[in-house]
């Protein structure tokens, strides 16, 4: 007969309440989610119009489009800035600094990843966002306006280029540190191999980062995940407008910056709160399937890089 | 004909000397052979010659080594690498690229070729020469990583013949390989000899006598002794050679 | 010669990028400092204590919410450590289980989680039910933004063991339950000890999950851990949003502040080890 393991019965008790308390989470956004989704059905993401009624519920109408719409093209424009600022970074440290500098550097860069993000707020409104009104805004829209990208007029600078721009800032260091642990686990021998064929360092570089490409892919999906998910930089600098415009310089909205500013009286109307909600369920479902997407990939280029 | 030469040729990882004032002179078209137990620095010569040393940080070099009666450290060192190709002791096809591709590249990166049609005729030239294009030729556009290893190395073997190199060298080019994939490759060096001058790096005396027209003995980064290979077999100078050819060192 | 160009090119760009990525933490730490530091020497030994002044009417202070971060993070630290450290010794002592096989994949998958909705949550389960906002529906959230890297710090520090000294210990004849917490927890001490302030470090910074939380307080002291409390990163955030010159300043002021205590937690413990995870 098995002993009773008393050892392994004593901690089940706390990994069950951790994993109870996330699916509770589950369960909590679903619920709360449902009354939104019996009222309005698939229209609550599909839609951008915010008619919120104290007294009459049935005029309620919520339609979260215009966030959906912001947390993406944010999003992807940190994602743009950080791709080739996280690669250089991780190729710089690992084969061009100075042996001196290489630690102070990543140190550096986990000091970014670390610091708290409403430091990265203030900074972006009061700093970021006049400087890049006068100095990119202005100057492109007065010249470039024509373009659609560059159309709207640029009053405050609160925008989604302000927002993409503190983003894209935000999740290098984190993107860098998962490319440059990726690119440290290259064989030597790859190395020597590019450069016994005659290579230049750059050229050397480029067949190096291809082999990595998946890792550099799951680097880039965690760190949308992490763009799509930051809340208060993001709501100080995004000008928190219903706003569906393809010009980098207008104001907008995402879905975690509509969270933070509008739950605050939601509970006064009938349905915004589970509006909200489900708002929120959305980042979830797009959270969880980028961390997955990416741990998939990082795992199974790592089992494969390991071979040697 | 001199095809590489050696002049007093010291290598240093930071403070340590692993080769010390080496001398040596490769005639053209044959194949040389470079044995020594493991350590020797068998492996650390051979990347000075195509100066792939230098891509350790810590390693530094002495002397000269000179290509055809040039000193390679006058040349840049893109050009040494192209004319000096390299084979290593793991098979090392970029596994994420296709057997063509890899094949390709050093075309490419070296701008060999002119036209599509010419990259396709000469990897086919060096598949071939490499005694793979008959194994491979319905998949050449298949990942490399699905070869077996001594196809593999045969491979490598192509991707470096592909960039027409004067000079063959070969890190211990069986030492990962079995039995039937080494005598693969060793008929391949036998085929190759008319037309390349190879250095190969063996830690194995009977690889050496199978496949050299000429060996060198190195010790503890010292060269003991150098040779037509039957003579240095026949009869070692050095009763270090001795003791090593019968087993008793390394 | 085009291919030598390009190496050069190559060269040039990747040392300007390199700069270009960390210059925003210097351009941030002076402007920081820049705005922050008058503030904090007009305001002297009032400005870390003293409670927040009117609106457009001097500088007053950020004491209680410099109070409430500390407090929030004891209470976090409270709730998460003990479940998160356990946590990770039954993933690492139980690697075959259900839960062990799943535990790296769920937490990683929670680390990346979005505060926001951790703090969504905790409105929705405690402060609802409680009817107001408090210390410890804060500490909650914070605690559940916690827990994740606590127990995988844990979990790789015991794991990283070599198992001849789990085999020794077990030879000595002692209970699983000795070998894991007498013998294996101190060998791992630094790797737990690191996981429980790096967990530390992150939530005493973090705004998203107090939004709808803790409430904010910044007129009374700590009144009870079921009333509202303030945090500095909660006060930053909306002094930033009130249109008054002076809570600009005390904005400013704060992060200073904030920025310090961060500082003081994570550089000592980064540069002890080789690398850490954010």
């Amino acid at each position: 007969m098995q002993k009773v393991d008393t050892f392994r019965i004593s901690l089940l008790p706390f990994c069950i309440l951790i994993f109870s308390i996330f699916a509770l989470m589950i369960v909590t956004y679903l619920a709360v989610s449902v009354p939104i989704f019996q009222k309005e059905g698939p229209q609550i993401y599909t839609t951008n119009i915010w008619k919120a009624a104290e007294n009459n519920p049935d005029e309620e109408f919520y339609g979260v489009l215009a966030a959906i719409y912001g947390s993406v093209y944010t999003s992807v424009l940190a994602v743009l800035i950080a791709l080739p600022l996280s690669i250089g970074f991780a190729v710089f440290v690992i084969d061009y600094a100075p042996q001196k500098i290489k630690e102070p550097l990543i140190v550096t860069t986990d000091i970014m990843a670390g610091l708290p993000t409403i430091i990265y707020g203030i900074w972006g409104a009061f700093v970021l966002v006049p400087m890049l009104r006068d100095y990119v805004m202005y100057p492109l829209h007065k010249h470039l306006g024509f373009i659609p990208l560059f159309s709207f007029e640029p009053a405050g600078g609160y925008s989604f280029l302000a927002a993409g721009v503190l983003l894209g800032v935000m999740v290098t260091p984190f993107a860098s540190s998962i490319i440059r642990e990726a690119y440290r686990m290259v064989p030597f021998t790859y190395r020597e191999a590019a450069f016994s064929l005659g290579a230049t360092r750059y050229e050397a570089t480029k067949i190096l980062l291809s082999y990595i490409k998946p890792a550099i892919i799951a680097g880039i999906l965690l760190a949308f995940g992490r763009a799509i998910g930051e809340t208060v930089a993001v709501s100080l600098v995004v000008g928190n407008a219903f706003n569906i415009h393809p010009s980098l310089f207008a104001p907008g909205y995402t879905i975690s910056s509509l969270i933070a500013n509008q739950f605050g009286n939601a509970f006064i109307y009938g349905y915004m709160v589970s509006a909200l909600f489900a708002a929120g369920f959305f980042l979830f479902i797009i959270g969880l399937a980028v961390n997955i997407g990416s741990l998939i990939i990082l795992k199974r280029w790592y089992s494969h890089a390991q071979r040697f | 004909m001199i095809a590489i030469e050696t002049v007093n040729l010291c290598a240093y990882y930071g403070q340590k000397k692993v080769i010390n004032n080496v001398n040596l002179k490769i005639p053209k078209n044959v194949v040389f052979a470079i044995m020594g137990p493991s350590g020797c620095g068998k492996s650390t010569l051979l990347r000075s010659f195509n100066r792939l040393l230098e891509l350790n940080p810590n390693a530094r070099v002495e002397g000269d080594v000179k290509l055809y009666g040039k000193s390679v450290y006058d040349m840049s060192p893109i050009e040494v690498r192209r004319k000096i190709g390299m084979v290593f002791q793991h098979p090392n096809p970029f596994p994420h690229m296709s057997i063509f591709d890899n094949v390709a590249l050093g075309l490419k990166l070296n701008g060999l070729v002119k036209s599509k049609k010419e990259l396709h005729k000469t990897v086919k030239w060096a598949l071939r020469k490499a005694a793979l294009w008959d194994e491979v030729k319905d998949r050449i556009h298949e990942p490399a990583s699905a070869l077996s290893g001594g196809q593999q190395q045969r491979l490598c073997i192509a991707r470096t013949l592909a960039v027409k190199p004067e000079v063959l060298l070969m890190d211990e080019p069986t030492a990962s390989l079995d039995p039937v994939a080494m005598e693969k490759i060793e008929d391949l060096i036998n085929k190759l000899r008319e037309e390349y001058t190879i250095v190969i790096v063996t830690h194995s005396s009977a690889q050496a006598a199978r496949v050299s027209d000429y060996v060198a003995f190195l010790y503890l980064g010292e060269l003991v002794e150098v040779g037509k290979t039957e003579k240095v077999f026949e009869k070692p100078k050095s009763e270090l050679t001795k003791r090593y050819l019968m087993g008793r060192v390394g | 010669m085009p291919r030598d160009f390009k190496e050069k090119f190559f060269l040039f760009g990747i040392a300007i990028i390199a700069v270009l990525t960390i210059l925003p933490l210097f351009h941030i730490i002076y402007s920081v400092v820049v705005e922050g530091l008058p503030v904090l020497l007009k305001g002297g030994f009032k400005f870390l204590f003293g409670t927040l002044a009117p609106p457009g009417d001097g500088l007053g202070g950020i004491g209680p919410a410099i109070l409430g971060t500390f407090i929030l993070t004891f209470l976090a630290s409270l709730i998460g450590l003990p479940i998160a450290v356990m946590t990770g010794v039954y993933a690492a002592e139980y690697p075959e289980s259900i839960f062990g096989r799943l535990a790296r994949v769920l937490l990683t998958i929670m680390m990346e989680f979005p505060t926001i909705l951790v703090g969504l949550f905790v409105m929705q389960i405690l402060v609802i039910p409680m009817g107001r906002y408090s210390a410890i529906a804060g500490a909650l959230a914070l605690a559940i933004v916690m827990m994740p890297y606590v127990t995988v710090y844990t979990e790789e520090a015991l794991k990283s063991i070599p198992f001849m000294y789990r085999e020794a210990a077990f030879g000595l004849g002692l209970t699983r339950f000795k070998v894991v917490f007498r013998v294996l927890a101190r060998m791992a001490k630094k790797g737990i000890v690191t996981g429980m302030l790096i967990g530390m470090a992150k939530v005493a910074g973090e705004t998203a999950p107090l939004l709808f939380t803790a409430g904010g307080a910044n007129r009374i002291y700590f009144a009870g851990v079921d009333r509202p409390v303030g945090a500095i990163s909660l006060l930053i955030y909306n002094l930033v949003q009130q249109p008054y010159e002076n809570y600009h300043e005390i904005a400013w002021g704060a992060s200073l502040v904030l920025m310090l205590i961060f500082l003081a937690i994570f550089l000592p413990l980064r540069l002890s080890l080789k690398e850490v995870k954010l």
